[in-house]
């Protein structure tokens, strides 16, 4: 087990590595540089700007070749040096540590609203198969994976807050981040973020349950008399459960770079999202870099830690 | 037994006659899925008027701004106008117009000269981004799986690394640095997108490499090629055709998303532009965000409808 883990450890660096590469090269290898933005001020002020460029790209080492720019950067990383942003002029740890905890209270409670609704609803669908019920959720938990989340939530903005002005029309950085206003006006957010993953939950949980509802165990739980109530919560649902965290944890990279990214545009949400999507539009590598980075990372080291915590959930499991 | 099956011999048919059953038999299944069926008639319709509608329509890029902001058939706007000579407001409202009937945007463009415009992108990008996903996604699912040892394990490390890979954010930044066209969106999903699709089809091969026929075929002296082509490929074709009408939809909406915030290819409209410019008059003329998602959405579903249906019709196993 430690091998497995020290292996998948040191395979995730790796790839982390990779990525960071690719990027960086695709990043720096494009025909627009960092400097335009700078140049296109002092341009209009009139000064001269050939020499305002080379001082630019001498503070930032733009005027080194390539490979060494890449190896500088690396050099840079393992002394645990993230370099500056170049459109903002902050250290990019600064910039990342004065925005990740948006992005992060987003995901969450997006995650723990589309886990207790989407698993609920997957699980009365599959103890009520066939219903009435069973098909409107069914036909709804379509809906919500085709409904693209960006419209959503621009919907969602047009009827609540423009036309009955429940929410505002803007995200309002000045509330304390855990304080009952800021998490009132993530409510939108939320469900914009939530509803694709819901409807994917419950699905999977029904799927699950009915898979589990067939087996012989359960039959002789019915046999012995025991509550149907009981038959499902301590017999079924233990055993449907399993699969689901794999699905959950999994999901969270999709989450992480393709939903929340998006929904921290529309709603004006200052995450690390709209900070690397910014920084894309200003060519500020080192903010791109570091934020795939560490999303990279985080997504790898999750999906190790849900191997890991399998094996203590389901004891047939074994790594080695 | 008196199901109609692909295993059910028919003795003294040609293999045409065969072949024609089979479609049949496909088809008689896939008619029970009332929903699939639906999704495949708006899917053939959408496909229709994004081939023949831009013929009828008006141009979808000339602007008319006396026209602007005309709400759709049927709908009335009120608009204040301030009068400069007599220095008063008056209210002036404005109804659908016949020449507009799904009404105009800020630009006084028409909607659905747009919106069917939009309807020739998303299926393009669609169908042509699949094709080229499913195409590698099969070639290396099979030839890793029929292949098996050093070659497997490089193939499917590499497609590890792929699928870490945080997806959207590389559409994002390629598309930034690259330009944005139509002709890289594809390119990139395409070969980016295939890798869901490899490790479904190298499952499904790996487990028709040990039957039988692919052993006689061997031992009749048919090369690897000819077992890869004439007998793996054509046996994971049901599969295939899944797979790709489920990626559909997340190609669509990748393509939306990409325009949606401003990366579109700016010589097309696409459904995302239209939504694109229709977020900052979610208070004036909201059918310009209202439309283009619907479009988007009932799009979605019905490939999502379709796919659900395909899975259970295709696999003789599933009972429908």
């Amino acid at each position: 087990m430690r091998n497995y883990i020290i292996k998948r450890f040191i395979y995730s660096i790796i790839i982390a590595w990779g990525i960071l590469t690719v990027t960086f090269i695709l990043l720096r290898v494009g025909p627009s540089s960092p400097v335009d933005r700078y140049i296109l001020n002092i341009a209009a002020k009139g000064q001269n700007v050939e020499s305002v460029k080379q001082a630019i790209e001498a503070r930032y080492g733009l005027d080194k070749p390539l490979y060494e720019q890449y190896f500088l950067y690396m050099g840079n990383l393992l002394q645990g040096n993230w370099g500056w942003s170049l459109s903002t002029s902050m250290p990019v740890m600064d910039l990342i540590a004065s925005h990740w905890i948006y992005s992060f209270q987003l995901i969450l409670l997006a995650t723990i609203f589309a886990i207790f609704v989407g698993v609920g609803l997957g699980i009365i669908s599959a103890v009520k198969q066939n219903t009435k019920f069973d098909y409107t959720i069914s036909v709804l938990s379509f809906i919500g994976i085709s409904i693209p989340g960006f419209w959503l939530g621009l919907m969602l903005i047009m009827v609540f807050a423009v036309q009955f002005g429940v929410f505002k029309t803007y995200y309002d950085t000045s509330y304390p981040v855990w304080s009952l206003e800021n998490l009132r006006q993530l409510i939108l957010p939320v469900i914009t973020l939530g509803t694709g993953e819901l409807a994917g939950y419950v699905r999977y949980t029904r799927s699950s349950m009915l898979d589990n509802l067939r087996k012989e165990f359960v039959t002789t739980a019915r046999a012995k008399g025991l509550p149907e109530h009981l038959v499902i919560g301590k017999h079924v649902l233990s055993n449907a459960v399993l699969p689901l965290v794999t699905i959950i944890m999994f999901d969270l990279g999709s989450v992480v770079f393709g939903g929340a990214y998006l929904t921290e545009i529309v709603f004006g949400i200052p995450g690390l999202g709209r900070v690397s999507f910014s920084a894309i539009f200003a060519n500020d590598y080192p903010v791109v870099v570091a934020i795939t980075l560490i999303g990279t990372f985080l997504v790898l080291i999750i999906n190790l830690a849900t191997d890991i915590l399998y094996t203590y959930l389901d004891p047939r499991i074994r790594y080695d | 037994m008196t199901e109609v099956g692909p295993h059910v011999k028919h003795k003294g048919q040609t293999i045409a006659h065969f072949k024609s059953n089979l479609l049949r038999y496909y088809w008689e299944r896939l008619k029970k899925n009332k929903l699939s069926l639906a999704g495949l008639t708006f899917i053939i319709f959408i496909a229709i008027i994004g081939l023949f509608g831009p013929i009828f329509t008006l141009d979808p890029t000339r602007s008319d701004f006396n026209l602007a902001n005309t709400p759709p058939l049927g709908f009335t706007r009120q608009e204040s106008i301030y009068d400069i000579k007599s220095n008063e407001f008056t209210t002036r409202i404005i109804e659908g117009r016949i020449d507009h009937p799904l009404g105009t945007d800020s630009k006084g463009r028409d909607m659905l000269a747009m919106l069917i415009a939009g309807a020739r992108i998303s299926l393009l990008v669609g169908l042509l981004a699949t094709g080229l996903a499913i195409f590698w996604g099969t070639l290396i699912g099979v030839i890793s799986a029929y292949l098996g040892g050093w070659v497997d394990n490089v193939l499917m490390r590499f497609t590890d690394i792929m699928m870490t890979f945080p997806f959207f954010l590389l559409l994002v930044l390629i598309v930034f640095v690259y330009g944005p066209s139509l002709l890289i969106i594809i390119l990139v999903i395409g070969l980016t997108g295939w890798t869901g699709a490899a490790r479904l089809i190298r499952s499904e091969a790996l487990s028709l490499r040990t039957r039988d026929f692919i052993t006689a075929s061997r031992a009749l002296g048919a090369s690897d090629i000819r077992i890869i082509f004439n007998h793996l490929i054509p046996n994971v074709i049901s599969l295939v055709i899944v797979i790709a009408t489920l990626s559909i939809p997340g190609v669509i909406m990748a393509e939306a998303a990409l325009s949606f915030i401003g990366l579109g290819d700016p010589m097309s409209t696409s459904w995302g532009t239209i939504l694109n410019a229709g977020q900052h008059t979610l208070d004036t003329s909201w059918w310009v965000a209202v439309e283009p998602g619907i479009c988007l959405f009932l799009t979605v579903l019905s490939f999502n409808f379709l796919g659900d249906g395909l899975r259970d019709a295709l696999d003789p196993r599933t009972s429908v």
